[in-house]
């Protein structure tokens, strides 16, 4: 793997660490609501500034965090047609299985390829290690594929693995 | 090894609290219930399910004298709850909010509690004997945001809070008729319910886990962005310190003495901050030990090996080089710790034990009574 491409995964691994610190938080506008506040966006205090990570301009990452929430948004390379096209038929078979993986957001940010939302209660449920290993491997896989022309054998992988983790001992590979 | 006793209660706990006798626990298992567990031949065994809230319960405290449990939760209300016989009797708190409520201390002399809210709003509880139930008077308009945590001064008058605006304020809270004007408490007890008495603008990000020193004289508080403060002479003039540090931020802080904090939060290992003969507070050391293991090979050979199958052998090793997986914390908590409690039972001479619990749903009882170099700030 290019040095480079090290980098940036570990600044995006490091920079999950440390804005990872989510907690339990019930909206301060309505009533018996608890949302997520980085979607919701109500209260401006309770919003952190978000850290945008660019390796070039056709890649970047940005981390937006709130106090019960973090929404991580990814922008891949896409280097020609087969690749765009390959990029857009991919998410769709994942966003239509956003359900399985908890923590991906069923529409990406605008401006971006995919988003994952991760909530306290994710926290509370998987170790937060293993959490930011699956984002961070997710994407390494996903930049990968825009890379070197090996979209088709990512994809491939990440059809793998995605199998793996439907499959009925999948919590397995999270926690 | 400063940790005594680890209890695995539950998958995820939100807060406990202790009898007066430490025999019981009781705590909120992530949901609407409260549990209390009795130790009974060296084995802690369920004993009680308070049931009466409807959303997640988040602040649970035990008055040691009156052996009464209050609880508060994001279903808006509260409960104060009496032993009579065998069962737990809840009376119901007129809170008068309408968000959540979200932390709940019991005063030092347990006739008045505090409970912190979704409302911007601190509610002062006290006992109305004519209605036979617990009333609230509420201090509106002084918080911008959220009220995170609650603490008494041990003058049963002065009360202390964090808020989500970043803001630690201190107020008044006499009621009349519940409390008497006496000349210990000083210039302090002229004031009126709900006059603030200092806001301390010291953390640019939330604040979280107010605490007063065992005498009064110095409150401490954490900020979100890795800062611990700590505030001498509370009053028109007072005296902060900042200390920052290099991990993840803290959710709670305790008093062990006049010189020493332990603060918990989202780094999973109790962290010591004490204060040298000069007064200047400094971070001291982790309390658990750290084992740097390197975890998660799982995952890159899980990748490589997915890899392999597709594109052939040969390019197995290409992904070796992964990122270097994150290290486990591999001390006692695998969570983020939430709340820490005192365990000095009242009359007792030995101030070394207190215990935490976190997201991973361990309770971990913690000593100091071995470690030679946290001694000399015991006393």
């Amino acid at each position: 793997m290019a040095t480079s491409l090290r980098l940036y995964l570990t600044c995006i691994r490091n920079t999950l660490e440390a804005s990872l610190c989510l907690q339990n938080f019930p909206c301060q506008e309505v009533e018996r609501h608890n949302k997520p506040e980085v979607e919701m966006k109500t209260s401006p205090e309770l919003l952190l500034n978000s850290i945008l990570i660019c390796r070039n301009e056709a890649e970047k990452c940005l981390i937006e965090t709130s106090i019960n929430s973090l929404r991580i948004s990814l922008k891949v390379k896409q280097a020609d047609e087969l690749e765009n096209i390959l990029t857009k038929k991919f998410l769709r078979f994942l966003s239509m299985r956003a359900e399985a993986f908890q923590v991906l957001r069923r529409k990406p940010v605008q401006g971006y390829d995919i988003s994952f939302l991760i909530t306290n209660f994710h926290c509370e449920e998987m170790q937060k290690r293993k959490l930011i290993d699956f984002i961070v491997q997710f994407m390494e896989v996903k930049i990968m594929a825009g890379h070197m022309h090996m979209a088709i054998p990512c994809y491939l992988v990440m059809v793998y693995m995605l199998s793996r983790l439907t499959a009925p001992g999948w919590e397995d590979v999270i926690i | 090894m400063a940790a005594v006793e680890v209890h695995q209660f539950a998958q995820c706990i939100t807060c406990h609290a202790w009898s007066a006798d430490r025999s019981m626990i009781a705590f909120c298992p992530n949901n609407n219930e409260v549990h209390i567990y009795r130790l009974s031949q060296d084995k802690w065994e369920k004993v009680h399910v308070l049931q009466k809230h409807d959303q997640i319960v988040c602040g649970v405290d035990w008055s040691a004298r009156s052996n009464r449990i209050v609880t508060a939760s994001h279903d808006r209300n509260s409960y104060v709850w009496n032993q009579e016989g065998s069962e737990w009797v809840p009376t119901l708190v007129i809170l008068r909010l309408n968000r959540a409520a979200l932390c709940v201390q019991w005063s030092p002399k347990e006739n008045k509690f505090a409970v912190g809210s979704g409302a911007k709003t601190v509610c002062i509880c006290y006992y109305e004997q004519d209605n036979n139930w617990w009333v609230s008077k509420l201090i509106r308009k002084r918080h911008d945001s959220s009220v995170t945590s609650v603490a008494w001064h041990p003058n049963n008058i002065l009360l202390a809070t964090t808020s989500t605006d970043g803001k630690c304020r201190v107020f008044s809270t006499f009621i009349k008729g519940v409390d008497t004007r006496d000349s210990k408490a000083g210039s302090v007890s002229d004031s009126k319910f709900g006059e603030q008495i200092v806001q301390l603008d010291l953390s640019f990000s939330w604040a979280f886990g107010v605490k007063w020193s065992p005498s009064g004289n110095t409150l401490a508080y954490v900020g979100h962005n890795s800062m611990i403060y700590f505030v001498d002479d509370v009053g028109p003039s007072p005296l902060a310190q900042n200390v920052a540090f290099r991990d993840l931020p803290l959710r709670d802080v305790l008093f062990i003495s006049e010189k020493m904090v332990i603060g918990v939060g989202f780094d999973c290992n109790p962290m010591v901050f004490a204060a040298d003969e000069r007064g200047i507070w400094s971070f001291i050391r982790f309390l658990g030990e750290r084992k740097s293991t390197l975890s998660g090979s799982r995952y890159s050979s899980q990748f490589s090996e997915a890899f392999g199958k597709f594109y052939g052998q040969s390019k197995n090793g290409a992904s070796n080089d992964s990122i270097e997986p994150s290290r486990s914390r591999g001390g006692i908590h695998e969570n983020c710790i939430s709340c820490i409690m005192s365990l000095t039972e009242s009359g007792s001479s030995r101030k070394t034990r207190f215990s935490t619990s976190g997201l991973d749903g361990k309770v971990v009882v913690w000593d100091l009574e071995n470690q030679e170099d946290l001694s000399g700030y015991l006393t």
